[in-house]
Parts: structure tokens; C-alpha cells; sequence
């Protein structure tokens, strides 16, 4: 809008161009209103933060880096499989979509990009770590996963690892035991029943299976339409953070009194052959 | 309406009144169109419009004005952030002429210099300023054009760019510091 006057009239032109217009101030509610919009905005994105935190806590609590290089090939392909990607990428989305809000309220402006990151991170991380010990972080992860299109929930994930019998792998609940623990039965993930050889057991496995429960078998590789499975190596599996964990189960066996095998005399030749054979009794030796 | 009422009265009695309004646009309306020439707007009209615009624009949003920064930096807000829009919707940059008042920046920057080969570097033209001065990034300029132009505190600026006061401080330093590097080669010293 061009306009061409006398500076002496320019407070009587933007005052007609107000008449003329018919503007009138916008009410102090819609700025209260959209300052806490951005507020709110800002609050939501660091509480989904702390979702994320959560979830990204449960997942790496519950992989056993320690058995990398037993389930798969390499570290790097563990790495790729295991680390929380989807936790870590929404944790810093919300993060800065909690920046961009508070940055936009009011005196938004006024707080360094450094400060309102940090408060946004540590909020977002303490609460994420109460979530976590509260339980909920093994509930999100276990949700958001069983939706997300390229992520699977971690235990999801970690059972089909323990599903591979022809790799020497095994993982279920221990639904009996011989009382030596010289045999068990075991029930996989997908509901199939084994009998598993624990001759190969020395003191520690066999007490993983007198326990009961839940648990992973590195064992010789079987064939595809084989139910006996040769057991070396016996490992509780415990889930951490789990908001509805199953109750301990009942012993199943009571090996102190009735095993006759010492606990020092070397596994026979078949599981020697396992890889990595050493790694899993220096486990297996500290007490998995 | 008396002279002495401050921005905030009357900026309340303009809510119920927008005659009210008048006095206030008077006593920004040279500051403004100075600094809206400073940040490059170098036709008359063009200042004009932008101005009225950003009056009005104020009066429609009088009632987002926070008391607890102070008026004359709402309005500055306002006015840079409608020569920005300007300076996008025509897609151009903005023509910086520096007049005499280079000679403020020049005092600074001798100031800053923190031996004698440095202050030797300052003893430029005016015209030789201006140029270097027109290179200068938009947000380096319109830094040092609020802080030794406008005589703006870091407060104020802050509230103006809408930025922490931290980086206001950054800003200034490395303005000057990019103005330096614009700068042709010194001149002897005598």
C-alpha cells in the first residue's frame, strides 16, 4: 500500500487506514492461549522423550552383549540388530521438537538453544529412567513395537535368536527335569516341545535348569525335523524393567542332592565344537 | 493526551481509544523510518510502507505486547521483522549506504584494535567502510546497526532479534571481526 504524505500526516494515515479497515486489536486471550499451546506443545514432545528414554533403557537392559558373538556372526551384525535405533532417533525428535515449542512461547527467544536442550534432555532422561523402573518402559517398547513398520520389540526380537536349533540355539520355558537334570523337556518359543540332553551339563547350567523358568540352550546343532536337542550350555534368561513379570517359577529339580557329576570335568568332545566354546565357559565358570 | 505518558499508558488507553494511538506513532515514526533506511531500505515510499504496515500490525497485536520488555523494542521487533519480509518478497538484498555515521564504527572497531599495526588497518575512507560494510552478512549488519546505530543495549537487542543476549554478544564480536576481514589492505602509518 503506497502512499504519498507529508510526514506530519502519517499518524492520521495509519489511523484511517485502521478506521477504513475496521481493525481492532486482537483479543488478549488468543495470545494467552497460543503461548500455552506452545507450552503445552513443548511439555508433550519432552514427556514422549521420556517414552522414548524408557523404552530405549528396557531395550538395552534386556540384550546380553555378552553372548554377541553366540548368536550372531560378528559384533557389528549383533550391533545392528540389538541397538535401540528407533528409541534413539525418537528421543532426539521429541527433544528438539520440545525446543522448537519452548522457543516459540513467549521469552522463548531468551533461553540459548544450549539451555533449553539441556533442560529438555534431563528432563526428558530422568523421567524416562523413572518410567523405566516403574515398569513401563518394557510396556512401550513392547507396544510401540508390535505397530512400528521397521521395528520389532526387543524380546521379539531376541526370541528369534534363540529359535534356531540348526545353529545350536534354543531358547523356552523348562516344562520338567530328570532329577539328575541328566534330561529335561523344554518348550520353545513357538510352543514345541524338546527333549533336551543335559549330560553335558556341569554344575552351573544344571542349576539354570533346576531353577526352572525361563531359558537359553547353546547346544549341538540339530536337524530341522529333530525334537532332541544335546544341551552344553545353560543360561537363565531374566527379563529387567518388565512392568508384568511372570512370578519365579517352581523348582523344577534338585540337583544338589542327587547330581553325581562333578562340576570341574571337562565337557565331552561334541560341545567342544560349539563356537565359541571358551567364551561360554568362562561365562558359565563366572556364574551367568 | 499529555506528553508525558509513557509507551505503556498509552498503549492501555489505545485498546478503548484508537485515537490514542496517534502520539505514539509520532514519536517512533522518525526513529524508525532512520532505522528502516540504516537496514537498507533505500526508497522513501518503501519506508513509508513498510512502516504503516508495521503500525498497524502493532495495533492489531496490542494486546500480545509483554509490559516486561519495553515498547520501544516491541515496535523495533515489528519494523525489522516487516523489512525482512520486504527484503524476501523482493528478493533482493538489502543496498547498505553507509553515511557519516560510519565514523561510530569506525571509533569501535579502533577501540577493539588491540595493537598499533591493527589501528593503522582502520585509518580507511569512508567509502572504503561502507563498501565492506555492505558485504557484510545481513545479521552481522543489522547486529552492529542496533548496537552502535541505534544505540540499543544487549537487552534490548535481544528482545528486538529475538535471540539469548549470549549470542547478541556473539553476534557483535563477530560482526566486527567479519568487518575487519572486509576491510582493504592498511595504509602505511605515517
Amino acid at each position: 500500500m503506497t502512499s504519498h504524505f507529508n510526514d506530519d500526516h502519517f499518524a492520521k494515515r495509519v489511523l484511517e487506514r485502521i478506521s477504513d479497515e475496521k481493525l481492532t486489536p486482537r483479543p488478549r486471550w488468543e495470545f494467552v492461549f497460543k503461548n500455552y499451546v506452545f507450552w503445552g506443545l513443548g511439555a508433550v514432545a519432552i514427556a514422549l522423550g521420556a517414552f522414548a528414554f524408557s523404552a530405549m533403557l528396557f531395550e538395552i537392559e534386556n540384550v546380553d552383549w555378552r553372548l554377541a558373538l553366540v548368536t550372531h556372526g560378528s559384533f557389528l551384525a549383533f550391533f545392528l540388530d540389538a541397538a535401540p535405533f528407533l528409541w534413539v532417533g525418537a528421543l532426539a525428535l521429541f527433544i528438539a521438537l520440545g525446543y522448537v515449542n519452548v522457543r516459540r512461547t513467549n521469552h522463548g527467544y531468551r533461553y540459548s538453544l544450549a539451555l533449553i536442550a539441556a533442560g529438555a534432555v534431563l528432563t526428558s532422561l530422568t523421567f524416562g529412567a523413572a518410567l523405566y523402573a516403574t515398569g513401563w518402559g518394557g510396556l512401550i517398547e513392547e507396544t510401540v513395537g508390535a505397530y512400528a513398520p521397521f521395528h520389532r520389540p526387543i524380546l521379539t526380537e531376541e526370541r528369534s535368536w534363540w529359535l534356531a536349533p540348526g545353529k545350536g540355539l534354543l531358547g523356552g520355558h523348562i516344562v520338567s527335569a530328570a532329577p539328575d537334570v541328566a534330561s529335561f523337556v523344554l518348550r520353545d518359543f513357538n510352543g514345541a516341545l524338546w527333549n533336551v540332553d543335559g549330560s553335558d551339563l556341569r554344575m552351573p547350567d544344571m542349576a539354570a535348569v533346576a531353577r526352572g523358568g525361563l531359558v537359553r540352550i547353546v547346544g549341538v546343532p540339530t536337524t530341522a525335523t529333530s525334537t532332541v536337542f544335546h544341551a552344553c550350555f545353560v543360561l537363565s534368561w531374566e527379563f529387567h524393567g518388565d512392568f508384568q513379570r511372570a512370578p519365579s517359577p517352581l523348582p523344577v529339580a534338585a540337583i544338589a542332592s542327587t547330581s553325581e557329576r562333578s562340576p570341574f570335568v571337562a565337557r565331552s568332545e561334541v560341545c567342544k565344537g560349539i563356537r565359541p566354546y571358551q567364551q561360554l565357559r568362562a561365562l558359565d565358570e563366572a556364574g551367568f | 493526551m499529555p506528553l508525558d505518558m509513557t509507551d505503556e499508558e498509552i498503549v492501555r488507553r489505545t485498546l478503548s481509544d484508537k485515537e490514542a494511538f496517534a502520539p505514539i506513532i509520532e514519536r517512533y515514526e522518525s526513529k524508525l523510518l532512520r532505522y528502516l533506511e540504516r537496514l537498507g531500505v533505500l526508497v522513501r515510499e518503501d519506508r513509508e510502507d513498510i512502516l504503516q504496515n508495521a503500525f498497524v500490525k502493532a495495533y492489531k497485536n496490542l494486546n500480545s505486547f509483554d509490559p516486561t520488555l519495553s515498547f520501544s523494542s516491541w515496535m523495533y521487533r515489528i519494523v525489522h521483522n516487516e523489512a525482512m519480509s520486504f527484503f524476501r518478497a523482493k528478493r533482493s538484498r538489502p543496498q547498505v549506504i553507509l553515511s557519516e555515521e560510519g565514523e561510530v564504527l569506525i571509533t569501535e572497531l579502533r577501540d577493539d584494535a588491540s595493537d598499533a599495526a591493527a589501528d593503522a588497518e582502520l585509518r580507511l575512507s569512508q567509502e572504503a567502510l561502507g563498501r565492506a560494510f555492505a558485504e557484510l552478512e545481513p545479521r552481522y549488519r543489522d547486529a552492529l546497526i542496533l548496537r552502535f546505530f541505534e544505540e540499543r543495549s544487549y537487552a534490548e537487542m535481544s528482545d528486538i532479534l529475538e535471540v539469548p543476549v549470549g549470542t547478541v554478544s556473539t553476534l557483535l564480536y563477530r560482526a566486527k571481526r567479519a568487518l575487519r576481514e572486509l576491510l582493504p589492505e592498511r595504509t602505511p602509518s605515517p
